[in-house]
């Protein structure tokens, strides 16, 4: 066969696939006879309130030099730990802002970091495509220098995000700017499974976040420059097991709601959006209209215990608390009393739910508890 | 919650977490003040445009070099790049041979048939053969065959590296058992670098002291989307952007319809217009004078749709500055037109160069930090 007969029939193959996708979409339309406020509102469910001291910043967690880039927190103990453009991570107490842990990387340029289920490691990873996990009690030799424990090493674009599966110190799941997702065996440093990729059903570009399920650690969803987030299976890596289309621009950020059954994703296009992996639906759309102007991308999101709220932080400085039953933002971090001066690029509940912590790139990290007597939602 | 009280109560282990936190903040202060008396620079430009060659320059000229184990390193990278450049070679002619109207002339000879096929499926492994003297004989017939040679000539449509006569004319000596590679042979050995690349120098070589020292970061490594990490680089004192001049009739490697030069001029104006870059110097290095030189006389420049309303004046040298200078012309007025005007007093320098010419790699870099530092006196205030 010749080249050109190959494109023909490459050309004919894309349409007919794009036409699928199309009458596809239609399909779902038309069988999508509400969303998720519509039905609430229908109930007489009203949003939650927020009182001006229900969520208060009531720590500043200063010490980075640089732009942060993002955090994590323990399990248990309340540590977090936050990776920033000055090339350092740094393990926080967050009860007192004390700093246990600074590490200054071989490689300055990190985009993400992790911390370990048991709290003994952290990992990270950046523009040098490689995952680096850090025991946290190892000693830091004469130099200051706290040694690497494992490099991670076969990205061929720079490592995006990483998430330790549940309950397991031993492995991990990254996502890359080479499109991929792998899954790592930490005790080796090999790749256990890589999900997309050249001959795969894969994400066609960069692939920016992942998220494990925490009910089905087998389960997770990952989010791409291509506008599309994609369910996958550790057990069956050859292929997707659902693609969800919907945002207009880059997924930047995706996570599991509590229950397992849904997701949510945050995208360039300033949406955030709640897909149901059962049936592959959109429930539902988070977008505050905004004037002329640019529109703030989506940087960061979490659910709260009872995914009742959604936490979710912008390139404006702004960070959103939508009611996710009603749709609807009840409180905006970006606009209170000790609000953060850049974007916030990063953010994160403590396992109790009790505060959540927001990552900037002002340089610093905030943490917002509740106040009063309100029960946690 | 827990969080938000007031009331502590002191223990041992908070007195001892309180010297932990001032031990690791005077050590963050410490590394701050270190890092502050190093410039940072950013090399960027689109794929081929000459970023890793300039960066191993650097290391022969302000460092120690590379070692003989550094050097031997390089056998493997040679020997594939000679397969790799071959494969193109003889896969091309397939090409050409089906689908063009003078077809013949891009027909193998018969005994090179097999012989092209052969070579062609080494070039398409993961893993290659080590060079030997059969091998480079193999090569060495092929490439003295008519058609291959045809379709060098073509070699702007092909993506064959400019480095392919290099490859081919050293044969014999890269098959010695005892072969170390020479510092030439490093600069034309082509590796796609992953990830993220640094070195630290000194252009100054002789009286350091007075010397400036700078960290070079070489992300030609991430081949995705630009708009997702550009931004880490904020606040690097310069960006150095490569653009190979050379490459006005050359298709991109991804794309085949799309011109090289357009697309250098697309990446240059969005780097540009970054938001992190607002402050950065920009040093712009027109590179691979050297093949732009040779190029200019035989092939129009107006075959770029960027410079077609060029027209060539005169012949030799002259037509070749002047070709020279137009291209200049159209570098600074995108870069003027894509910095805002309170931005003007970002330095921009146009230099020259080849990146393969080791004394003017060593001369640029003297004339960068010769700006660079005059930008930081001016800054202090003390110009």
């Amino acid at each position: 066969m010749s080249v050109a007969e190959l494109k023909e029939r490459h050309m004919a193959a894309t349409q007919t696939v794009n036409d699928l996708r199309e009458k596809l979409k239609q399909k779902r339309l038309q069988l999508l006879d509400t969303d998720v406020s519509g039905y609430a509102k229908r109930q007489g469910k009203s949003p939650v309130t927020f009182g001006p001291t229900d969520l208060v910043c009531c720590r500043i967690l200063q010490g980075h030099t640089g732009k942060v880039y993002s955090l994590d927190w323990t399990p248990e103990k309340n540590r977090i730990v936050s990776a920033s453009q000055d090339g350092r991570l740094i393990v926080w107490n967050a009860l007192t802002s004390q700093k246990t842990h600074a590490i200054k990387l071989p490689c300055a340029w990190v985009m993400t970091c992790a911390f370990s289920p048991s709290g003994q490691s952290v990992a990270c990873g950046g523009l040098d495509s490689a995952c680096s996990i850090f025991n946290l009690n190892s000693p830091i030799d004469k130099d200051g220098i706290h040694p690497v424990s494992r490099m991670l090493s076969g990205h061929k674009g720079y490592v995006s995000s990483c998430q330790y599966v549940p309950d397991e110190d031993t492995h991990l799941i990254t996502s890359s700017g080479d499109q991929t997702c792998v899954l790592w065996d930490i005790t080796t440093g090999l790749r256990t499974s890589v999900f997309g990729g050249e001959f795969q059903s894969g994400h066609t570009a960069d692939v920016l976040s992942v998220s494990i399920s925490s009910s089905n650690p087998k389960l997770f969803v990952s989010g791409s420059c291509d506008t599309t987030a994609r369910l996958w299976d550790t057990r069956v890596a050859s292929r997707a097991q659902r693609t969800f289309h919907g945002h207009e621009s880059d997924v930047n950020t995706v996570k599991f709601f509590p229950d397992g059954n849904r997701f949510g994703t945050g995208s360039d296009d300033g949406s955030c959006r709640l897909f149901d992996i059962r049936t592959g639906h959109q429930l539902q759309v988070y977008n505050q209209p905004h004037g002329d102007g640019d529109i703030p991308h989506v940087t960061s999101m979490a659910f709260s215990i009872s995914g009742r709220l959604l936490f979710v932080g912008y390139s404006n400085g702004d960070c959103y608390v939508w009611d996710t039953l009603l749709a609807k933002v009840v409180l905006n971090l970006g606009s209170v009393q000790n609000s953060h001066e850049g974007r916030i690029s990063c953010l994160g509940l403590s396992a109790d739910g009790s505060a959540l912590c927001t990552g900037s790139w002002d340089t610093n990290l905030k943490i917002w508890a509740f106040g009063g007597h309100r029960s946690v939602v | 919650g827990s969080l938000c009280s007031r009331n502590k109560h002191y223990s041992q282990a908070d007195d001892e977490e309180n010297t932990q936190t001032a031990e690791i903040e005077r050590r963050i202060e410490q590394e701050t003040k270190a890092d502050k008396h190093i410039q940072k620079l950013l090399l960027l430009g689109a794929g081929d445009s000459g970023k890793s060659t300039i960066f191993k320059q650097i290391k022969l000229l302000f460092q120690t070099g590379f070692d003989e184990a550094e050097l031997k390193n390089y056998i493997p990278v040679i020997h594939a790049n000679v397969y790799q450049t071959i494969k193109i070679l003889h896969d091309g002619s397939k090409e050409l041979a089906q689908n063009e109207l003078e077809a013949s002339k891009y027909l193998l000879s018969a005994e090179n048939k097999e012989i092209g096929e052969k070579l062609s499926e080494i070039g398409g492994r993961l893993d290659y053969p080590r060079l030997t003297k059969d091998l480079v004989q193999d090569i060495e017939a092929l490439w003295k065959d008519p058609a291959i040679q045809e379709t060098l000539l073509r070699g702007n449509e092909l993506q064959v590296p400019d480095c392919a006569h290099y490859f081919m004319e050293n044969l014999e000596r890269f098959s010695d058992i005892h072969y170390i590679p020479t510092k030439e042979d490093v600069l034309f050995a082509r590796i796609r670098t992953t990830g993220v690349v640094e070195i630290q120098f000194s252009p100054v070589g002789e009286n350091k002291k007075s010397g400036e020292v700078y960290r070079l970061f070489d992300v030609g490594g991430q081949r995705n989307e630009r708009r997702k990490w550009i931004h880490l680089f904020e606040g690097v004192t310069a960006v150095i952007f490569c653009a190979a001049i050379s490459e006005y009739d050359q298709t991109l490697f991804e794309d085949e319809r799309k011109n090289r030069m357009m697309e250098t001029k697309e990446l240059f104006e969005w780097v540009l217009k970054q938001p992190c870059f607002e402050k950065t110097s920009f040093m712009l290095f027109l590179n691979k004078f050297d093949i732009f030189e040779q190029k200019v006389l035989k092939v129009p420049l107006n075959t770029c749709e960027w410079f077609k309303d060029y027209q060539s004046v005169s012949t030799g040298k002259q037509e070749i500055e002047h070709a020279y200078e137009f291209v200049k012309k159209k570098f600074e007025e995108s870069y003027f037109q894509c910095t805002a005007p309170d931005r003007v007093d970002r330095v921009f320098k146009i230099y020259r160069t080849t990146a393969l010419d080791q004394k003017l790699v060593k001369k640029t870099f003297k004339l960068v930090d010769e700006t660079l530092r005059r930008r930081n006196l001016f800054e202090a205030g003390l110009l």
